[in-house]
């Protein structure tokens, strides 16, 4: 493959322009998309390095168009991607939800902003629910939450190669803070972290002469009969069963031994870090927890987190109203650990905000 | 200090406004106000804004406002008018809006022959987002989206609104593009686009070339050449529909 | 106009008596609005008066917008909405202040902060009698660690896609992994660009916390430690 990147170096960069820059190294051939803020910088780096590349791009009339070309794309063979928020991430969950019922491995980058309606154009964690089970699915999807630059890079070589394997849509949590932030970054070409990208393949425009040597692609998502739809949907659930415990991704520190764990995803885990390091400091006993993927959620590390350390709280800290609170609950059903709360939707959180809830329910 | 006289349905509390300088909506509304004025419908009078440019004129008249979604406008007030036929709404978007994400609604309320107004701005570009491509980007026209200038071969010509809704509307629509540079004329189409809908007769529309120095980074003199000279020569101004008949001053 | 006269017009030592008309433009995230905060409060401290213009016309985040009541503290005018004037105001993307177009007309010195954009340097068209005025520099400010300019070719090529630039400002560095060798390597680079393409340097702009670990520029060139303070604009 082309090399994009040539010697692996550090750049100073945002977060939007990391996922421009990883989509290209991953080897993307198009982008589809609609403007809406904070990820507009996508489209602005991509249409600017794409053409230099021959990568290809076009901007839809709307984010139900962006879903939908590139769906037909990737059903083409092409390694495509798309980029929303908010209001755009709504409209997307039907070329999604498409996505999964056919098994396109599609790649979008999500950066949520304010919710709900058109919100903020700013930041939240809001669209946890929306990204992980929106549509009229069950959720087939792989979800990385990132809390970095270096990992929206990492991630996202990481997601095309999870997509195109697996062939469930893929997607790229960050928000607006992250989209705009600026840090320093490690760009490389994949071949030299030993990474080979898995090549694309077409499900329609297939090689070779009809009746000739190969069949016509018929393909669809809609049946007639119940029983069809159910054979369906459980032959896929079986399917997203049996890889999870290879996708899942998770962090955790210091949970040999905790009173309390704190539980964050994205960007507010870098607050929770530091947080739970100085409450150490201080004498207090926090563990810190991190699911990578929100789908397939690490709920058998948490369980054994709780577990080992003997925790008899645990916190969840997002900014939303509960919406990792929901996901997190519904995956460790069964723990009677206490669960507490610090729900700040829209607004960022800073370590003093974790470690003051902390020391207030301990 | 003497305060300048603005229209009467002009929301005094949230003026000086946030446009730009140099930006056309500021003359639009002017317009639009003065027409709700001499029609005396500021109470029956509902004032839809999209999200864009647009959104800041949420608060701008002392008219009853809803903000809506990208591309919505047209369907909220569509709701509003088919539920309480009393009211005279009026639907304020850009070309994003209108052409790009809000074209299916702006076709089927057409097609449908809705009794609405919608004032559409056009200034070649998504202004709020920081200067995106636009449905109606001339072209080789430089933006955020098309930074070697719009091709045509890759992404086809500017979108003709008016030209476009003329040729699937009934008789009774009234279709126009106005420019702010002929205020005159830009307020005659907006009270003729007012009158139709009052009259019930059907479908109204105006489109308004605009400016917008801001993204395309012009002075005042290069902003009035780029509207006049360019824009105009890509879309004309004119009535393309007027079943109020020539009469109507 | 001749080299020489920037070097008066940069140099520390003098205390210049003209008036000083600055627009610093750059690529995204180069350090613009750094720099001209920077450079408002130095001609502030030296007893002038100083205005700074805000004409980020994309970017809602990192923006003097945020910062402004605070700078308005340390005694400089700043042109641009405050962050409660975007309230409600949902896409609070390009938002220019009516009065950065009249910038000029103010007393004093006048910093101009330019965002990003395909337009470049014709931001300026925005500020009117901006390229008339005899006193204005267009001072380019340059990252060598930013992909789009971390290599002497990218470098003229942006340099030249810019239109007028009359001065360049060295800044690269890498944020908190920041290390010697990296912003010395980064910005010879840039010299580089910069002298082939006959454009002065300006200064050369280090973090004051590198002030021990980093030489000072060489050849006449001023070096300025800077103060961050836009990372209090996000958050």
């Amino acid at each position: 493959m082309l090399r994009i990147i040539g010697e692996p170096k550090k750049s100073f960069v945002t977060g939007n322009e990391t996922a421009a820059w990883a989509c290209l190294a991953a080897g993307a051939d198009m982008m589809f998309g609609y403007p809406i803020t904070p990820q507009n910088e996508i489209m602005h780096y991509w249409t600017r390095l794409a053409p230099k590349y021959r990568r290809g791009f076009l901007q839809t009339e709307d984010e139900l168009s962006a879903g939908f070309t590139v769906c037909g794309s990737v059903q083409s063979g092409k390694k495509a991607f798309t980029a929303t928020a908010g209001p755009g991430n709504v409209l997307m969950q039907e070329p999604f939800g498409m996505a999964e019922a056919m098994r396109l491995p599609l790649l979008a980058i999500i950066q949520q902003r304010g919710g709900p309606s058109s919100g903020t154009v700013v930041y939240s964690q809001q669209e946890v629910t929306l990204t992980t089970f929106g549509g009229n699915g069950e959720g087939m999807r792989i979800v990385y939450s990132t809390a970095t630059h270096q990992e929206i890079y990492d991630y996202i070589i990481k997601g095309f190669n999870t997509a195109w394997k697996y062939r469930f849509p893929v997607f790229i949590l960050g928000d607006g803070y992250q989209a705009k932030m600026r840090e320093p970054l490690e760009m490389y070409d994949p071949e030299d972290k030993g990474i080979e990208m898995i090549k694309p393949f077409p499900l329609i425009g297939l090689e070779g002469h009809i009746g000739a040597g190969r069949e016509p692609q018929h393909l669809c998502n809609i049946y007639s009969l119940e029983e069809e739809l159910y054979e369906v949907v459980m032959k896929v659930a079986a399917e997203y069963e049996s890889i999870k415990d290879i996708i899942v991704e998770y962090d955790e520190k210091n949970c040999d031994d905790a009173d309390i764990i704190v539980v964050s995803h994205g960007v507010v885990s870098r607050a929770a870090d530091d947080a739970v390091k100085i409450l150490r400091a201080q004498g207090i006993k926090a563990g810190y927890f991190r699911p990578i993927t929100l789908r397939p959620y690490p709920h058998k590390q948490l369980r054994a987190a709780i577990a080992k350390s003997g925790a008899k709280k645990l916190l969840i800290a997002e900014s939303a109203y509960g919406q990792l609170d929901k996901l997190t609950k519904q995956e460790i059903f069964g723990e009677t650990v206490k669960i507490e709360n610090l729900f700040m939707p829209g607004v960022g959180i800073i370590d003093y905000d974790i470690i003051n809830k902390v020391k207030s329910v301990l | 200090m003497i305060a300048p006289i603005v229209p009467q349905s002009w929301y005094l509390p949230s003026k000086p406004h946030k446009f730009c300088p140099g930006c056309g909506h500021g003359i639009v509304l002017k317009a639009l106000g003065e027409a709700i004025d001499e029609l005396k419908i500021q109470d029956q009078a509902i004032f839809g804004c999209d999200i864009g440019c647009s959104l800041l004129s949420w608060d701008f008249f002392a008219c009853d406002s809803t903000q809506t979604h990208h591309g919505r406008t047209t369907p909220v007030m569509v709701g509003i008018k088919r539920s309480r036929p009393e009211l005279i709404t009026i639907g304020y978007m850009g070309d994003g809006g209108g052409y790009s994400i809000g074209s299916q609604h702006l076709l089927n309320a057409a097609v449908r022959n809705e009794k609405v107004t919608l004032i559409l701005v056009n200034n070649t570009n998504y202004g709020m987002t920081g200067g995106q491509m636009a449905p109606t980007t001339l072209p080789g026209q430089k933006t955020e989206t098309s930074p070697y200038g719009r091709d045509p071969e890759v992404t086809g010509y500017p979108m003709m609104g008016p030209e476009f809704l003329a040729a699937v509307t009934a008789d009774s629509a009234y279709i126009a593009r106005g420019t702010v540079s002929k205020y005159k004329q830009l307020k005659k189409y907006i009270r003729s686009a007012l009158k139709n809908q009052m009259e019930g007769k059907g479908f109204s529309f105006v489109e308004v070339l605009s400016t917008c120095p801001t993204n395309w980074r012009t002075n005042a003199c290069q902003t009035w050449n780029f509207l006049e000279d360019e824009m105009e020569k890509q879309f004309p101004v004119g009535e393309l529909k007027n079943p109020l008949g020539k009469g109507d001053k | 106009m001749e080299s020489y006269i920037h070097w008066e017009v940069f140099s520390f030592s003098q205390k210049i008596t003209n008036r000083i008309v600055e627009a610093y433009i750059g690529e995204y995230a180069s350090g613009k609005s750094e720099m001209a905060i920077n450079r408002a409060l130095e001609l502030k401290n030296q007893g002038r008066q100083v205005t700074l213009v805000d004409l980020d016309t994309v970017e809602p985040f990192y923006t003097l917008r945020i910062l402004k009541k605070d700078l308005e503290q340390m005694g400089i005018d700043v042109i641009s909405f405050a962050r409660e004037d975007a309230f409600g105001l949902g896409e609070t993307g390009a938002m220019l202040n009516p009065r950065a177009r009249w910038a000029l007309m103010h007393e004093g010195d006048i910093i101009l902060d330019i965002g990003y954009g395909v337009q470049g340097a014709k931001t300026l068209n925005l500020v009117e009698g901006a390229y008339e005025s005899p006193d204005l520099l267009i001072v380019a400010v340059i990252n060598g660690t930013r992909p789009m300019t971390d290599s002497l070719e990218k470098t003229k090529e942006y340099l030249i896609d810019l239109g007028r630039v009359d001065a360049v400002v060295l800044n690269t560095h890498l944020g908190d992994k920041s290390t010697p060798e990296i912003i010395i390597e980064g910005n010879n680079v840039i010299q580089v660009a910069a002298r082939e393409l006959g454009i002065p340097i300006a200064y050369l702009a280090i973090d004051e916390n590198l002030r021990d670990a980093v030489p000072a520029a060489e050849n006449d060139i001023p070096t300025k430690y800077i103060k961050r303070y836009m990372p209090g604009a996000i958050w």
